[in-house]
């Protein structure tokens, strides 16, 4: 079981999808539809059936953009506003130009969203200005809906294999990518016109409060694999330091939805069961109100249901417990809560990088391209902000409609054998050792750095200590950890993923001299926002010497301009937000 | 998998359908999956043959596998699936027959709906629901005389989703049914209507028994966009229930109802927050410089939320 | 340094009774998105042989003869 077995193959393909979960499909299924003769491969490291953020579902859209209910533009200006202005516009405006013509598309498929009783969209008003919410109460049927359409496109499919590195030719376009299956260590080496990453978000980066490794609020087979791999392609990587941070069950680690309970009256309140919350749009900034409320006396935070009628709880219960993370409703039973009684105690989570949620991202254009030529990203590792699921799908969609085209145009570009034949001692060096650190302590100890001094509030001097600590925990990666069998061997490859996060992490929170995004990234030692110096992205990458570098690199002119008074009218709702 | 066959085989059915015949229930279980992962529409007439099995489980797993297909004879094969004598089976397959997304899946189904048994009655309805075939328009209305209520519910759903004026006093009377969800159903209903007649129903059943009724009646009477709507839904504002009168205020915000500023204003007073905050974001849609001594005496209001909304309703009532 | 092999309490359970893995199914093997059950070469059932789990759920939900229980790892319950 799990033995290691030596052997390679090798195919070749136009595109090659990395990443089964939601962008992922979504690529391969429309590169594929837009040209039926392509040969689109979708490689997947666990199995397309269950696999990524969405594996149970998702309990309800945040950023449909329908029309009659919000505006394409609306909604650009409500993610620049939340995102601080640090906006590329034009990937926010294609993503809510084409997010419900995506919608139509899934509900074709058969996933269901809330309907009124004359079959329309049951859109929810949550946010203050825009109306964006669509739940979705049967939304446990995703993935299976979503396969169905895979297989009935005869995609290929290539579960268990893990990507571990790009190849990209001597002209710097990509090549194709290297693979290893995780039942059996052999190695599958694709070539390939194009490639698309979509392998999420990297949420094994933090440690959960509870001290387990995969109680994580992302799915925890989202290590960072993609942001790694893209770092060491040569891409640019946007604005890492904007953390994602999300609120939580206190140790359940799951959602605590206020988009679920939202609509039906539900409230993050404080000890005194009273909202705190000033901020609109779920951003930086509403977490660190959260983060405020927390560390006060009138913390903790918790989620407040008990004022609702008895019928309504009974209906958010049914969602909560059924759809996205089921086991929420038996983690309540094992503690005695009923919502109906009390408040639940809520925290927050670990850090991460996903632009689903804040803005820390592979950098993407509008067509979803990366800085690297043939090479696309989309989904949480791609830096769109605040995409959420339906922004995976939309922009998905978006990749793998610009890289079928682009595939026309190109040939294979050469692949480097050298490399490869480096990339595969690397891989399987863990193997070869008798005895050593296993990937579970490496792990757990590069996670335990990573809060006690990259968690916010940043503090330089703790940064940098990090990259010490980081640099003695590498040496220990590359020369002692062991793996016994190819399970083993996949979690080492994680391993290596989350620490080049780490390190990425700290590298990126250094080089912004201010603070920004609320808590995603404050930095305690410059409390304040600099407009002057820093209204502009960061974008880091490897430098043509193997070295982590990072450029300032400005904002897109706007094409939905922001005229002061919205800034302002911002400004206003964040009078008690500072820490 | 070996080294050399990196992708995902979905086994051929011939290669399957043997093992259909094995005399362990089990594996026949397992054949029954490996043809539902074969998306191959060929699987169908196979699973329809094997509804015979003996074994409950088998066919239980042939009523969640014909979820995975679509079309007349997917269909035709869930209808024997919704009448098995084992109710296990027949309920995945009323949940399996809702999945149907092919218009032509409607034909099979629409006899069933005068069938003896009341559940598959309600199934054949539901299934009906989102093929929204206009074949399924008379069914539905023979339905909503049915003696069950769960019938009657689906029934209403069909009328519902079809959207013909048509259908509207054959609807409106739904909201004296005996049944509190069928009334609400009803309710809800009529929002496609934009008739004078549809906003009168809805006003008489905001004094409905069931607060959940009169809920959703208030959430729609702002869609019917008819001038008695507003009336009914000031008087809607003394409702026992903060949730009727939430709901109540939105309508008469969306409504931009400027003759109902006094009535809303006492709810800026009301223990539960989510309806102040309602009050105060509806006096900004109404944007009437009447309400500014109200909306000012509040500024101070525990709730963010609620201070908030406030702040920006006397942001809309300046700028007008 | 020589490894220790630690005892961990896991969160997945399998009802060895209504297990069909040894007719042919693998269905909760093949769901898991960290990969960690395993069908017992002894037994021919499915088991939880790797303690990393995001009690997701689908092995359970997935499961044709609700023969799998998905519990929340003690760590956090």
């Amino acid at each position: 079981m799990d033995e290691i077995t030596e052997g390679t193959s090798q195919v070749d393909c136009d595109i090659l999808v990395i990443g089964g979960g939601t962008a992922g499909p979504m690529a391969a299924y429309r590169a594929k539809k837009k040209n039926p003769n392509a040969k689109v491969i979708l490689l997947e490291k666990a199995n397309v059936k269950r696999s990524g953020a969405i594996s149970m579902g998702m309990d309800g859209l945040n950023n449909a953009v329908i029309p009659g209910h919000s505006t394409p533009e609306q909604y650009v200006k409500e993610i620049t506003v939340a995102n601080d202005g640090i906006v590329d516009q034009a990937a926010v405006y294609k993503y809510a130009q084409n997010c419900y013509e995506i919608i139509q598309e899934l509900d074709g498929f058969g996933i269901r969203f809330q309907k009124d009783e004359n079959g329309d969209f049951d859109v929810k008003k949550v946010h203050h200005i825009g109306t964006y919410v669509l739940p979705m109460p049967n939304g446990d049927t995703v993935k299976k809906a979503l396969y169905r359409q895979l297989k009935r496109a005869r995609l290929l499919i290539s579960n268990r294999y893990m990507a571990t590195r790009l190849l990209t030719g001597k002209d710097g376009r990509i090549a194709g990518a290297i693979a290893v299956n995780t039942r059996t260590a052999e190695f599958l080496v694709v070539r390939a016109k194009a490639v698309i990453l979509c392998m999420g978000a990297a949420g094994r980066l933090g440690l959960p409060t509870s001290g387990y490794l995969f109680g994580t609020y992302e799915n925890a087979a989202n290590s960072g694999d993609g942001y790694a791999m893209a770092y060491h392609a040569g891409a640019g990587l946007a604005n890492l330091e904007c953390f994602q941070i999300n609120p939580l069950i206190k140790d359940y680690n799951g959602p605590a939805c206020a988009y679920v309970a939202g609509p039906f009256g539900g409230y993050t309140a404080n000890n005194e069961g009273m909202r705190f919350i000033e901020c609109d749009y779920w951003s930086g900034q509403m977490m660190q109100e959260f983060y405020n409320e927390l560390q006060s006396g009138k913390g903790p935070v918790f989620l407040k249901l008990n004022h609702l009628a008895d019928e309504t709880i009974g209906e958010i219960e049914t969602i909560l417990h059924e759809v996205e993370r089921p086991t929420r409703g038996r983690f309540q039973v094992n503690r005695n809560n009923d919502y109906r009684n009390g408040m639940i105690e809520m925290h927050i989570s670990e850090i991460g990088f996903c632009s689903g949620h804040s803005a820390s991202g592979v950098y993407v254009d509008d067509n979803a391209c990366t800085t690297v030529p043939g090479l696309y990203a989309a989904g949480d590792m791609a830096s769109v902000p605040h995409n959420y699921m339906l922004g995976a799908f939309t922009n998905g969609a978006v990749a793998g409609e610009h890289a079928i085209d682009y595939v026309n145009e190109v040939d294979f570009a050469d692949i480097d054998e050298d490399f490869i034949a480096a990339e595969k001692e690397r891989v399987l060096a863990p193997t070869k050792r008798e005895d050593g650190i296993p990937p579970n302590q490496v792990e757990y100890k590069t996670r335990r750095l990573v809060n006690d001094y990259l968690q916010p509030p940043k503090v330089t001097r703790k940064m940098q200590l990090a990259q010490d600590r980081f640099a003695e925990t590498r040496a220990v990666m590359e020369n002692e950890m062991v793996a016994r069998n190819a399970h083993e061997l996949m979690r080492s490859l994680e391993v290596s993923s989350i620490l080049d996060c780490a390190d990425m992490a700290a590298f990126a929170s250094l080089f912004r001299t201010e603070s920004r995004w609320g808590l995603y990234h404050n930095r305690a030692d410059y409390p304040e926002r600099d407009n002057e110096n820093w209204f502009c992205h960061s974008i880091l990458s490897k430098d043509a010497a193997g070295q982590m570098t990072i450029k300032k690199k400005d904002v897109d002119p706007y094409i939905i301009p922001i005229d002061e008074e919205e800034k302002d009218a911002y400004d206003k709702q964040r009078i008690k937000a500072q820490a | 998998m070996s080294a050399f066959e990196p992708f995902e085989q979905f086994d051929e059915v011939d290669d399957i359908i043997d093992r259909l015949e094995d005399p362990d229930p089990g594996t026949r279980r397992v054949a029954i999956m490996d043809l539902a992962d074969s998306a191959d529409p060929a699987a169908v007439a196979h699973l329809k043959k094997a509804l015979a099995d003996d074994a409950r489980e088998v066919r239980l797993q042939i009523a969640l596998a014909l979820g995975e297909f679509d079309g007349p004879e997917t269909a035709e094969a869930l209808l024997i699936a919704l009448t098995d004598a084992d109710t296990g089976v027949a309920q995945a397959a009323a949940d399996s027959m809702a999945e149907l997304k092919d218009p032509a899946s409607a034909d099979p189904i629409l006899p069933f709906v005068a069938h003896e048994s009341a559940f598959v009655r309600a199934g054949a309805l539901r299934a009906l629901r989102e093929l929204k075939r206009p074949e399924s328009l008379k069914p539905a209305l023979d339905a909503l005389g049915d003696p069950e209520a769960s019938v009657r519910s689906e029934a209403v759903s069909v009328v519902g989703y079809l959207k013909t004026e048509d259908a509207l006093p054959a609807l409106m009377a739904m909201l004296k049914d005996v049944d509190a969800g069928v009334r609400r159903t009803a309710a809800g209903a009529l929002g496609f209507s934009v008739t004078a007649a549809a906003a009168d129903t809805l006003a008489q059943a905001l004094s409905d028994t069931d607060w959940q009724v009169r809920e959703v009646a208030a959430e729609t009477l702002c869609k019917v966009q008819s001038p008695g709507a507003i009336p009914a839904l000031r008087k809607a504002l003394a409702d026992d229930y903060w949730q009727v009168r939430q709901k109540a205020i939105r309508s008469l915000g969306k409504l931009g109802a400027a003759e109902a500023i006094d009535d809303i204003a006492p709810s800026l007073d009301h223990d539960i927050s989510n309806l102040r905050k309602e009050a105060a974001a509806a006096m900004g849609e109404i944007a009437s410089p009447k309400a500014v001594p109200a909306l000012e005496a509040h500024l101070d209001d525990p709730d963010p939320d609620v201070r908030k909304n406030i702040r920006w309703a006397l942001g809309q009532i300046r700028a007008e | 340094m020589p490894l220790a092999e630690q005892p961990s309490s896991v969160p997945v359970v399998v009802d060895e009774g209504k297990c069909i893995a040894d007719k042919g199914c693998t269905v909760c093997v093949d769901v898991c998105p960290l990969d960690v059950l395993r069908i017992s070469d002894a037994t021919g059932k499915a088991f939880m042989k790797y303690d990393e789990c995001w009690y997701c759920m689908p092995c359970e939900a997935d499961c044709p003869t609700g023969a799998v229980t998905v519990n929340i790892p003690f760590l956090l319950r």
